[in-house]
């Protein structure tokens, strides 16, 4: 098979995003949403045909030199490695699936166009970054998804807080991009090429100082892309976007972009064993952090945002143990499960018109199709034995504890305790959801079939997840592993004991997590207000934080450079030359008085100076 | 040349004084502008003085340009002075003062 024809895989989304975004106003709802569709649907059908086209080394395929200056050359060239190859095909296929849903999601809006354009251009550049063999391009990709999130999340940009969240989500993530924008520049400068294979081929001379900065640089770019601390506050406000957008942007793709880039880049990333302990550190943090954050939250898709949060931090956790293989196996579980979480969230929105879970219950019983589904979602995350989730947590888990030190161990509690808050938070979810007795007050809406039927797919893959990296104490053989192979990471050496002994631990760990769930939430409780919750109701103040340290300081300086230094400095010096030349002026004018005998007397003392300067030069 | 150029000299110098003096002195814009006049032949003299002495004929062609040039100026001249008598009925130069700043 021709190499080139993987073009067509990123080209399809772009070519339906132009002609949606040209003309999608003017073509009939059912055409603009069909190209929209089916440009995603085509591109997991050509995935699938071009799948026998991957081999280790992984093909490239270019398509012209996109910049050549000097020793500069950055051609637009893909390659389709285990790596790559694997992450194109999640992204398409979870697209396709979410392009549909969005369909009946937006069902009723108007600017559907709009909506779809930027949906395709944005996985686009999602396959972009996926794709890239080079720095730029990826970069290129990067930022094409910070855009379309921006936009999305705008999307209902009427309503200042949604116009808002937009903007946030995109200067925050904008901070990441720049160091990755410096470590790119750096990356040049040492090597001369932006080719990742090149890079990670040269990354054997670098010295120790600069790999720990590259990591640094390299892991403050992810770190934003993938809500990480500390550039985390962006995720949660950013569900003010539509659902659809939720699922595939800020849950299933765009925020394990970072996670990506660390693997992508791991060969150099490993060879710096501190950065590789504070990108670990990074993981387990944000996992804790916003898992506690996810107890107290009351919006649904808020919930579901946090604990996208917390489980992107157990992938960048299973990078910083050196087990890539564990954290793309998580990668994808989370891609499958937290889609149809966010899939059943939206149709929970559109059945009750409410987003506030103290506000909802007993769905259950109203749409067994969703409960059932959701459930299967929250089972994964839960990490309920033999769902996928238990298996690729599991497998992070294992790493970290394998790891030996004592560093590794804490992380490794660290890591345990999240768990723990997941299933207590996943269980409390779907009890104040499902359970119960219907106490919602809003506008309910009927919901469309294109909507329900979207999620048994998802449900199914969530489930049975597990199997595409059952581990051979199970009875698997590791197939992700395998077929990864080098882009794996580092081999994990752990005795079937202690896997099993961890894997009767997170069992105990769900079941008591659930059990307290239980206790406290089946019977429904009036919601407890208390200075804790609310602290954590607001992510640990980390929205105030941000604005006395970075934002207030900020506002002061412009405000002191505004005042001090525009208006009083250089406005004061431009206008003051004007005050003095007018004063000189008005000087001046009061020699003119318009009678003829001053000028005249004038031309007479002249004359006279004239003379007499003659006269003295003369003289001597 | 009969007359020796220092005799040409002081006499047109004295007269372009003279002239000079009455534009300073008088009051009346007529006096004035005959004290202009007086100044414009003066420098004509010495033209054609120097244009002897030296024996070039440019001094003597210049001073026929200023001869043109004074005949339009006067006639200028005095239809302003005409124009401004009629305005204000006075010739008195310190009465106009319409350029003041």
């Amino acid at each position: 098979m021709n190499p080139n024809l993987l073009f067509i895989i990123p080209l399809l989304p772009l070519a339906a995003a132009v002609v949606n975004a040209v003309a999608g106003q003017f073509l009939p709802r059912r055409l603009s949403e069909g190209i929209a569709v089916g440009a995603v649907g085509f591109s997991t059908i050509a995935t699938l045909l071009l799948w026998p086209l991957v081999d280790a080394e992984g093909v490239r395929a270019e398509l012209y030199t996109w910049i050549a200056s000097g020793d500069l050359r950055i051609p637009v060239e893909i390659v389709f490695d285990p790596l790559s190859a694997s992450m194109t095909l999640m992204v398409v296929f979870v697209s396709t699936l979410i392009h549909l849903y969005a369909v009946g999601y937006m069902r009723e809006e108007r600017d559907y166009a709009r909506f779809f354009a930027l949906l395709n251009l944005f996985v686009f550049a999602m396959l972009t970054i996926v794709l890239a063999d080079n720095l730029l391009l990826l970069f290129l990709g990067w930022e094409g998804v910070g855009f379309c999130s921006y936009a999305l999340i705008g999307y209902w940009y009427r309503e200042k807080k949604n116009a808002d969240a937009g903007r946030k989500a995109f200067l925050v993530t904008r901070t990441g991009d720049v160091f990755l924008g410096i470590a790119l520049l750096w990356l040049f400068s040492l090597t001369g090429t932006l080719s990742i294979t090149g890079i990670n081929q040269a990354a054997f001379d670098f010295g120790s100082g600069t790999l720990l900065l590259l990591t640094l640089l390299l892991l403050a770019g992810a770190c934003g892309k993938s809500a990480q601390l500390p550039l985390m506050t962006w995720l949660p406000d950013a569900m003010a976007g539509p659902t659809p957008v939720s699922a595939l942007i800020h849950a299933a793709t765009m925020v394990t972009a970072g996670v990506y880039l660390l693997a992508r880049l791991f060969p150099l990333v490993s060879l710096s064993s501190t950065g590789m302990a504070v990108i670990a550190a990074i993981g387990a943090a944000s996992a804790l952090y916003a898992a506690s954050c996810a107890v107290a939250q009351r919006e649904i898709k808020k919930v579901l945002a946090y604990s996208t949060m917390s489980q992107v931090g157990f992938m960048f956790l299973a990078i910083g143990v050196g087990a890539v293989g564990a954290a793309m196996f998580h990668l994808f579980t989370h891609a499958f499960f937290k889609a149809l979480l966010f899939m059943g969230a939206g149709c929970a929105i559109h059945l009750t018109g409410e987003n506030d879970i103290f506000r909802m219950g007993g769905l259950g019983r109203r749409a067994p199709l969703v409960f059932w589904t959701f459930l299967a979602g929250a089972l994964c995350l839960a990490g309920a034995p033999l769902t996928s989730g238990f298996f690729s947590k599991d497998a992070i888990l294992l790493a970290t504890f394998a790891g030996g030190g004592v560093f590794q161990r804490i992380l490794w509690g660290v890591a345990a305790a999240t768990a723990l808050l997941t299933v207590f938070y996943t269980f409390r979810l779907v009890y104040l959801v499902f359970a119960g007795s219907p106490r919602a007050a809003g506008e309910a809406h009927r919901l469309p079939g294109v909507m329900r039927w979207t999620l048994p797919p998802l449900a199914v893959l969530a489930l049975a997840g597990g199997l595409l990296n059952l581990p051979v104490a199970w009875g698997g053989s590791g197939v992700l592993n395998s077929f990864l192979g080098r882009f794996a990471g580092r081999e994990i050496h752990a005795s079937h004991a202690l896997e099993w002994g961890l894997a009767g631990l997170a069992t105990l760990l769900f079941v008591l997590g659930w059990l307290l769930a239980r206790l406290r939430y089946r019977p429904f409780p009036e919601e407890r207000i208390s200075p804790a919750r609310d602290f954590l109701l607001r992510g640990w103040e980390a929205d105030r934080l941000v604005s006395a340290v970075i934002v207030r300081p900020f506002t002061s300086l412009a405000r002191i450079l505004w005042q001090r230094g525009d208006r009083k400095g250089i406005d004061g010096f431009l206008e003051g030359t004007g005050h003095l030349l007018m004063a000189m002026g008005e000087g001046l004018r009061r020699a003119t008085t318009g009678r003829l005998h001053s000028y005249l007397g004038g031309f007479a003392w002249g004359l006279i100076a004239l003379l007499g300067w003659m006269l003295l030069r003369y003289a001597f | 040349m009969i007359v020796p150029m220092s005799h040409i000299l002081a006499f047109s110098g004295a007269m372009f004084f003279m002239g000079f003096a009455c534009v300073l002195a008088q009051r009346n814009l007529i006096m004035i502008l005959i004290g202009v006049e007086v100044m414009l032949n003066a420098v004509g003299l010495t033209l054609v003085g120097a244009s002897a002495l030296w024996g070039q004929v440019d001094g003597q062609i210049f001073v026929i340009f200023l001869m043109a040039m004074t005949s339009a100026e006067v006639s200028i001249s005095l239809a302003m002075v005409v124009y401004l008598h009629r305005r204000s009925k006075t010739l008195e130069a310190d009465a106009f003062s319409g350029m003041k700043g």
